[in-house]
C-alpha cells in the first residue's frame, strides 16, 4: 500500500454551481454507462425490446384497421393514426422496466451504497431515463420504418420523426420518473407488479390511443382529457396525419410540466423511500 | 486527537423494536475501533445512522465533525462505507466497471478514475482478476472490490460493517492486514463486528453492545483485564519446592497447588510471567513436563457485563 493511496484529500470547496453541474454529469454519465453495459450483455434484450413495438404496428395497422370507421378516426390511414398510440405504449411498458433495476438494487442492498455516496438525489433516475430514451428512439426509428414500408405518409416529414422523438423523451421522463418513485415506495416486487399490472393497460386503453377522444364514451372521454398519454399522442399524431399545428406546442407542455412534476416525486421518493431516511 | 465520531444517546425504533438504544459512541481520529455484538445487537443500524442512511429517532450523532442530519453530503464526501452484505445486482460488470464507476460517483476527476481504479484493485490483490465478471468472483473477492471501493475517494474515515463476515481463514487474515494498513496510514476505522478474535485482534478500542446498549467500553486488554488474572498451569515432579521459589515475585497474584499436583500462578500478565516463570525453575533445577496458560476472552467479559455468553448468541440467532 503506497503512501499516497491514502493522503488526506480535502473534499473540493463545491457550492459553485458549474462544479454542481459537472459533477451531476459525471453521476449521471458513470450510471447511465452501467445500464448500457448491463444491455451490453444482455443482446437479445434489445433484440425484441425493438422488434416488438414495430410487430404490433403491424398487427394494429392491417389488422384492426380493417375493422376501424374510416369517418371516426378522421383518416384513411389507420396505422399512420395508430403510431403514435404504440409509441406511447411502448414508453409506458419501457417506464416499467426502467424502474425495475432500481428495485432490484434496493432489495440487494445496492441502492444503501449509492445513497451512502455524495450523488444527487435526481442522478439514478436520469440516468435511467437517458437509458430508456436511446432505447426508445431505436424502438421509434424501427416503428417508423415499419411505418413507411407500410405506405404512411408523414404530413410534416421528417419534423414530424423528430417531434415523435421529443415526444418519446418527454413521456419517458415522465414514466421513468413515476415507476422509479413507484419501486422506492413499495415495500417489495410484488407489489410493484401488481401495480403496474393493474395501471398500466388502463392508462393506454383510457386515452386516444386507438380512438379519438371525441369518439369516447363521455366518462372515458373525460379520463382521457385527463390522462397525460393523450397529449403525448395528440402531439404525435397531429404531425403524422394533419400537418402543422399550435395544438402540437398546447400538447408538448402540458406533457412537459407534466414530466418535470413526476422527476420532483421521483427525486424526493428516492429519498424519503422508506419514509425515515436522512434526505 | 479529535473525535471522528461522536453519537450522543442514540435512539432508533422500528415500530416497538428499539435496535438502537440510547447509544454513547466517541471515536478517536486514528484508531480502528470495533463494535462487538451478537447479531441483533444493533451495530448495522448504528453504522447505517453514522452512514447518513437512516434517521436517528432520537439522540445526536457527529461525525467528521458534521451533523448527520444536517450535514449529510458532508460527510458523505469524508467516509467510506462497506456493507455487511454483498449484492449481487452488480453481477454484469467486471470488477473495473464496477469501481470506475464509484470511482465517478465520488467523483474522482475524469482523468484519474482509471489510474486510481487500478491502485486500489492493486491494493486489495485484484489487478489480476480486474476483467473478470462480479458474478465470477468468489465472496471474498467481492468482499475485497467492496473495501478498494470504500477508499476510492480517500476517506478520513472507513466504515466495516462485518469485514469477514462469511470469509476463509485466509481472506480474512488479508482484509486484517489492509485495516492494519490503513490505519498506518492515518484513516480512522470503524468496524461492526461479531467475531471476538477480530475485535480482540484488530481494535485498538472497543465498544461492545447488546440489545441496542452499549455494555462496556476499552481497550481490549483492558477489558479483560478487568474480569481477572491469566492463569499459568504447570505440572512438574516437583510442585512445592517451585511454588516456594517463585513465591514473592511482583507478577504472581498468587499460586495454589491443585489435588492433582498441577501448580496454578495467577498472575496479571501471562505473557510477561512465563519466561520469569520458567527461568527460575531453571535457575533451581525443577524439571517441567507442561507449561499452558489462560486468559479471559472478550466473550468472559461479555459475560460479566451481561451474565450471558456472547457466543451462544451468535448460534442460536
Ligand atoms: N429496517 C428494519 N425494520 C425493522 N426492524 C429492523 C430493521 N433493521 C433492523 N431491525 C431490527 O433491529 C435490531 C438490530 O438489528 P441490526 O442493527 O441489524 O443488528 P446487528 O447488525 O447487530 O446484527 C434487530 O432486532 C433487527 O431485527
Ligand atoms: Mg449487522
Amino acid at each position: 500500500m503506497t503512501e499516497q493511496a491514502i493522503a488526506r484529500e480535502t473534499p473540493a470547496t463545491r457550492g459553485s454551481t458549474t462544479a454542481a453541474i459537472s459533477d451531476w454529469a459525471q453521476e449521471v454519465t458513470a450510471l447511465a454507462k452501467r445500464w448500457f453495459i448491463e444491455l451490453g450483455r444482455e443482446r437479445l434484450n434489445l433484440v425484441f425490446s425493438v422488434a416488438q413495438p414495430a410487430i404490433w404496428l403491424i398487427f394494429f395497422g392491417s389488422g384492426i384497421g380493417r375493422a376501424v370507421d374510416r369517418q371516426v378516426i378522421g383518416t384513411s390511414d389507420y396505422t399512420g393514426f395508430t403510431l403514435p398510440g404504440i409509441v406511447a405504449f411502448t414508453v409506458v411498458g419501457g417506464g416499467v422496466a426502467a424502474a425495475m433495476p432500481l428495485m432490484w438494487d434496493k432489495e440487494g442492498g445496492y441502492l444503501d451504497k449509492l445513497m451512502s455516496m455524495p450523488i444527487s438525489r435526481s442522478s439514478i433516475i436520469v440516468s435511467r431515463f437517458v437509458y430508456q430514451f436511446v432505447l426508445a428512439s431505436f424502438q421509434v426509428a424501427a416503428l417508423v420504418v415499419v411505418a413507411l414500408l407500410a405506405g404512411v405518409s408523414f404530413e410534416l416529414g421528417p419534423l414530424a420523426v423528430v417531434i415523435i422523438l421529443a415526444t418519446a423523451g418527454l413521456l419517458s421522463l415522465a414514466v421513468t420518473a413515476s415507476f422509479s418513485a413507484l419501486a422506492y415506495w413499495v415495500p417489495g416486487h410484488g407489489t410493484f407488479f401488481a401495480i403496474t399490472g393493474f395501471i398500466t393497460l388502463p392508462l393506454v386503453f383510457m386515452s386516444n390511443a386507438f380512438v379519438p377522444v371525441e369518439a369516447l364514451p363521455r366518462w372515458m372521454e373525460i379520463v382521457a382529457r385527463l390522462n397525460p398519454l393523450t397529449y403525448a399522442i395528440e402531439a404525435m399524431r397531429l404531425p403524422i396525419i394533419k400537418g402543422w399545428d399550435g395544438d402540437i406546442l398546447v400538447a408538448l407542455g402540458v406533457l412537459g410540466a407534466f414530466s418535470l412534476a413526476c422527476l420532483a416525486v421521483g427525486a424526493s421518493q428516492f429519498n424519503r423511500q422508506t419514509a425515515d431516511r436522512v434526505q | 486527537m479529535t473525535a471522528m465520531i461522536e453519537a450522543r444517546s442514540l435512539v432508533r425504533t422500528f415500530g416497538s423494536t428499539r435496535a438502537v438504544d440510547d447509544l454513547d459512541l466517541q471515536v478517536e481520529s486514528g484508531e480502528i475501533f470495533g463494535l462487538l455484538g451478537p447479531n441483533g445487537a444493533g451495530k448495522t443500524t448504528t453504522i447505517r445512522i453514522l452512514a447518513t442512511l437512516l434517521a436517528p429517532s432520537g439522540g445526536t450523532a457527529r461525525v467528521c465533525g458534521f451533523d448527520v442530519m444536517t450535514h449529510p453530503q458532508e460527510i458523505r464526501r469524508r467516509i467510506g462505507y462497506v456493507m455487511q452484505k454483498i449484492s449481487p445486482t452488480r453481477n454484469l460488470l467486471t470488477g473495473r466497471q464496477c469501481i470506475e464507476m464509484e470511482a465517478s460517483l465520488y467523483h474522482v476527476p475524469r482523468r484519474e478514475v482509471r489510474a486510481r481504479a487500478e491502485e486500489l484493485l492493486g491494493l486489495v490483490g485484484l489487478l489480476p482478476h480486474a476483467d473478470r465478471l462480479f458474478s465470477q468472483y468468489s465472496g471474498g473477492m467481492q468482499k475485497r472490490l467492496d473495501l478498494a471501493c470504500g477508499l476510492l475517494h480517500r476517506p478520513q474515515l472507513l466504515i466495516l460493517d462485518e469485514p469477514s463476515l462469511g470469509l476463509d481463514v485466509q481472506s480474512r487474515h488479508k482484509v486484517w492486514d489492509y485495516i492494519h494498513d490503513l490505519r498506518r496510514q492515518g484513516v480512522t476505522i470503524l468496524l461492526a463486528t461479531n467475531y471476538l478474535d477480530e475485535a480482540d485482534r484488530l481494535c485498538d478500542r472497543l465498544t461492545i453492545i447488546d440489545r441496542g446498549r452499549v455494555v462496556v467500553t476499552g481497550t481490549p486488554s483492558d477489558l479483560k483485564r478487568a474480569v481477572g488474572a491469566d492463569v499459568i498451569q504447570v505440572t512438574t515432579a516437583e510442585p512445592a519446592p517451585l511454588a516456594a521459589a517463585i513465591a514473592g515475585q511482583p507478577w504472581l497474584q498468587r499460586h495454589a497447588v491443585s489435588e492433582a499436583g498441577e501448580l496454578h500462578a495467577h498472575v496479571t500478565d501471562a505473557a510477561a510471567a512465563l519466561p520469569a516463570l520458567m527461568g527460575i525453575a531453571a535457575a533451581s533445577s525443577i524439571p517441567l513436563e507442561t507449561v499452558t496458560y489462560t486468559r479471559p476472552t472478550l466473550d468472559d467479559v461479555f459475560l460479566l457485563h451481561t451474565g450471558r455468553e456472547l457466543r451462544e448468541e451468535e448460534v442460536t440467532a
